[in-house]
């Protein structure tokens, strides 16, 4: 178990480790040249006006949020389920037919509100 | 993998409602804006077929889904009173969600998800699927309790119900896994085994106890976890308030009843007294704050409230005489509830609320019809007989004294007394004062079938209760 | 020493390997080495792989592509690398520093992470020592759910770098990535169940060897083949679903404020994950590491990845790009009802 999972820990810190010295590289060899007109935010050479980052977006992004967190739950259970169809059989194909009927309900219903629309 | 088609038989009546709702959902999105009076009498429909397959399998005692799911009398009384609500407040709601302009589908659907919920709460006996049926019952009642989205009472109310709900199923959670981790199991009977066995009383467990107590105190509204329910109550359109002030209601009941005399049966020298003093605060304080009310809706409110304290005591008295008069009040309750709050949606009509208790100032001599059905459901409540409300409270006081509780038994007389008092004041407006304004009532066949069959309900309870107390008694599980 | 008195050291050797303690300290530096290796290999992938695209975008266009720095401009990449790290790093005055700093990491770690369960080839035994050594870091028996929950993590780093640099084109570009990562990711994640479902493990080592012999995936699961590629297209952003980036709408996407290394790495990412991608199609599609023997399975194996890497940047050069709204339709309208219907009925047909 600990030699399964062992190396993603590995992997990850040196990873990040390169990423770091790459960085401290980087900082010691780049000029640095900050003027005001350079910091600021990138708008096609106008003059930025209020926050980007406030929170002011499109609520279709949230919806779609939503509907992704209800169908990879669905995804987590597929899984299991298909490494052991073939043992279960029928029974198992049935019971998984109709979870993804209540989902496709789910699905119908969003469509037909218009939530997969991007007006 | 055991399948067993016994499990499908016996969970049918649950299974046609969710099923109907699904088909409803669809069937939804293909009408037009005025033909969704439809879903309302087609929800109705699936009420009857489920009640009626309730009916059929009912049953001394089945446990199916590997001991977490029963089919008996127990779940068979509940989830009737479960029909009845659901029933009388789809037919209250078709012509009210006219009126407010909120006539959409997804009502009658989520009422039904909501109902479901409840079912499966009733025949739950393994704290993980009384879980699972709490949630999905509070889940469609937040959202059906923000339905008048452009009104701003509504949206609040909908937040603080979801913020305080989901605050409690997490206490509920909480106490759930201490029970489990205490005891390695979480169905009832098991629980009750092992609690037996084990004798001393745990630390751990008075935390769970406590924890649950809270959990699902919270949802019958007992003090002090009961300040959502002012709110929540006014804000609600007046159907909902009907509905969640029965269904839900009777639905934790069922559930505390079987968790505490059932699995906690064992330890429950630690949460009698617990629950004693729970039930007198609630009692108390319900009806002491109900006298200074103005909005009907608020009042009716702390009224519920005060009612969950008398639920309670028959909670402490335990046994089969407890378990029964919880079971014949909250039918009761049912009745007299709906039949209250349908008074209020018949009177409400175009720009007139009738939420406030002025509002009914010389109702008597404009519309006497209305007038009667007011009397009789505040009489109710307030258990004055002949009606039921005084059979419930009764059958709970005889319990109480039966098991020894004398003096709890003479404070909730006292309470019931001063409870009285606001509700003969709405009375005393209605019969003795000249009326200042017009009244025009909103009727509708729908609703005055409500009416008929709540006040029926009410005065038959009240005259002939033998035969509905023999019913509940013989449908108590063997706790 | 002599022959001898090796030998005679031998037993000693021996009893030293059988101690599990030795053992295991060997294993983890097997892993250490096999990482470092796989990493260093991971990390220079782009060098040849952006030589590869602008080489390959040239020649459709019917021009040269790079061909002054080195021989043919093999050079370019590495003066390109060399341009990048001596840029000035910019932090906008508005950016929220920290998160600004380390989105690029957040967004890289999960793409490498993902080779930790990715099999090169079959166990190779060394000769002389007979040591026998897999050609994978790890086989973990959920390795295609690891891989395909690990990946997903890095749309973290994509909406974090959106969202820190404060800036309109960045947030948008941002939250674009992610809503688009997410919705294909579902079609993706069904398409990797008709797999599973035909080879009974999530192992991908398991679902390798059970294509052995020809039998690969690609002919049992043509539609979750088709479904598989073009939501891997639009999971790692590239044409035509490369909405994030819309240099015509949207500026260059979530990295419009990014320079210098940062910028570099958030490029790396999706080099790396167009790789991780490509593997991951061979893997479950195209056998992995089978082949005709005359070549050793690691030799197919990148065969069939360059084939596959060489088809995305063929689509880039070929396809114009679609409107969002057309992707988001895609996605939810086309792909993820044809996916749960390629489920349903290949249950159908293997029980």
């Amino acid at each position: 178990m600990l030699l399964t999972y062992l190396p993603v820990l590995i992997i990850s810190g040196f990873v990040i480790f390169i990423a770091t010295f790459v960085f401290i590289i980087n900082s010691i060899v780049s000029p640095k040249k900050p003027s005001s007109e350079k910091l600021s935010p990138w708008e096609c050479g106008m003059e930025p006006i209020g926050e980007a980052s406030s929170g002011h977006f499109k609520i279709h992004f949230f919806i779609i949020a939503i509907l992704f967190i209800v169908f990879d739950v669905e995804t987590l259970f597929l899984f299991p389920w298909a490494v052991v169809l073939r043992d279960i059989g029928m029974v198992a194909f049935v019971e998984m037919f109709i979870f993804i009927a209540i989902l496709a309900v789910g699905l119908i219903y969003a469509w037909k509100k218009g939530a997969l629309e991007w007006v | 993998m055991n399948f067993n088609i016994v499990n499908v038989i016996f969970s049918m009546p649950e299974i046609i409602v969710l099923a109907g709702a699904c088909l409803l959902i669809l069937l939804d999105l293909v009408l037009y804006k005025n033909q969704k009076g439809i879903i309302g009498y087609l929800s109705l429909l699936i009420i009857l077929i489920a009640g009626a397959g309730t009916l059929i399998l009912s049953s001394p005692s089945v446990e199916i889904f590997d001991r977490m799911f029963v089919v008996d009398g127990y779940s068979t009384f509940f989830k009737m009173i479960f029909y009845l609500s659901t029933f009388l407040a789809v037919l209250l709601s078709i012509n009210y969600i006219k009126i407010e302009g909120v006539e959409y589908g997804e009502y009658y659907i989520l009422m039904l998800f909501a109902m479901s919920g409840m079912m499966v709460m009733a025949s739950s006996i393994d704290l993980l699927s009384i879980y699972v049926g709490l949630e999905l019952m509070a889940l469609s009642i937040y959202i059906l309790t923000g339905f008048k989205q452009y009104n701003g009472r509504s949206n609040e109310a909908a937040m603080k119900y979801v913020i305080l709900g989901a605050f409690s199923s997490g206490i509920l959670l909480y106490g759930i896994s201490l029970v489990y981790g205490l005891t390695g199991t979480t169905q009832l009977a098991d629980i009750a085994g092992i609690l037996k066995q084990q004798g001393n009383l745990d630390i751990g467990l008075v935390l769970a106890i406590i924890f649950l107590i809270a959990g699902f105190g919270f949802k019958v509204a007992a003090v002090p976890f009961h300040m959502w329910a002012p709110d929540v109550y006014e804000g609600a359109p007046t159907s909902i308030t009907a509905f969640m002030s029965v269904g839900p209601k009777a639905a934790s009941f069922a559930v505390i009843l079987r968790v505490f005399l059932e699995a906690l049966q064992p330890v429950s020298a630690s949460w009698t007294t617990l629950i004693a003093i729970l039930s007198v605060v609630t009692m108390a304080t319900g009806s002491i704050i109900a006298l200074s009310q103005t909005n009907i809706k608020r009042m009716l409110a702390y009224s519920s409230i005060a009612h969950a304290g008398y639920a309670l005591l028959g909670l402490v008295a335990g046994g089969a005489d407890g378990i029964a008069s919880v079971m014949l009040y909250m039918l009761i309750y049912a009745f007299m509830n709906m039949g209250i709050f349908g008074t209020i949606i018949l009177l409400r009509k175009g720009d007139f609320k009738a939420e406030d208790i002025e509002d009914y100032t010389g109702l008597a001599k404009v519309n006497r019809g209305a007038a009667f059905l007011m009397l009789i459901f505040l009489f109710s409540l307030a258990g004055i007989p002949p009606t039921a409300g005084f059979i419930g409270k009764f059958y709970i006081f005889m319990s109480l004294i039966k098991t020894g509780y004398v003096s709890l038994a003479i404070i909730a007389v006292i309470m019931s007394v001063i409870s009285a008092y606001f509700y003969i004041r709405i009375v005393m407006l209605i019969y003795m004062k000249e009326p200042v304004r017009e009244f025009d009532l909103a009727r509708s066949p729908a609703n005055s079938l409500a009416l008929i069959i709540a006040v029926i309900g009410t005065i038959i309870i009240g005259i002939l209760p033998a035969w509905f107390l023999e019913m509940a008694k013989s449908a108590i599980f063997p706790g | 020493m002599g022959q001898e008195e090796i030998r005679g050291l031998l037993p000693v050797l021996e009893l030293y390997l059988s101690n599990p303690l030795v053992i295991m300290m060997l294993e983890i530096l097997l892993i250490f080495i096999k990482v470092v290796v796989v990493t260093l290999v991971v990390f220079s992938l782009p060098l040849p792989l952006t030589y590869m695209e602008r080489k390959v975008a040239g020649h459709i266009q019917v021009r040269l592509g790079p061909m002054r720095v080195g021989p043919h401009g093999i050079l370019q990449p590495l003066a390109d690398m060399i341009k990048l790290f001596f840029k000035e790093d910019i932090i906008p005055s508005k950016a929220d520093p920290w998160l600004f700093r380390i989105a690029p990491v957040i967004s890289m770690v999960p793409v490498f992470a993902v080779f930790a369960t990715i099999p090169f080839g079959d166990k190779i035994t060394i000769p002389f020592i007979n040591y026998e050594v897999s050609m994978y870091i790890s086989d973990m028996n959920v390795g295609i759910l690891y891989v395909l929950a690990i990946a997903g993590l890095s749309v973290y780093g994509i909406i974090l770098g959106g969202w820190a640099s404060n800036s309109k084109y960045a947030l948008l570009g941002g939250l674009r990535s992610s809503a688009q990562m997410i919705s294909y990711e579902l079609a993706l994640s069904f398409a990797c169940i008709g797999v599973v479902m035909i080879v009974n493990s999530l192992s991908l080592v398991d679902i390798v060897k059970a294509q052995s012999g020809w039998h690969w995936n690609i002919f049992y699961q043509p539609v979750g083949f088709v479904i598989f590629f073009i939501a891997g297209l639009a999971e790692i952003n590239r044409i035509p679903f490369d909405l994030p980036e819309d240099e015509g709408t949207l500026g260059a996407g979530y990295h419009s404020e990014y320079s210098s290394m940062r910028f570099a790495f958030f490029m790396l990412t999706e080099y790396v994950a167009m790789v991780s991608m490509s593997i991951l199609a061979v893997l479950l599609f195209f056998g992995g590491w089978n082949g005709p023997s005359f070549l050793p399975g690691i030799i197919w194996f990148v065969i069939k990845v360059v084939l596959c890497i060489y088809f995305f940047m063929w689509t880039r050069f070929t396809f114009p790009r679609y409107r969002y709204d057309q992707l988001m339709s895609i996605g939810w309208k086309v792909l993820l009802p044809l996916s749960l219907l390629n489920i349903l009925i290949t249950g159908l047909i293997i029980i």
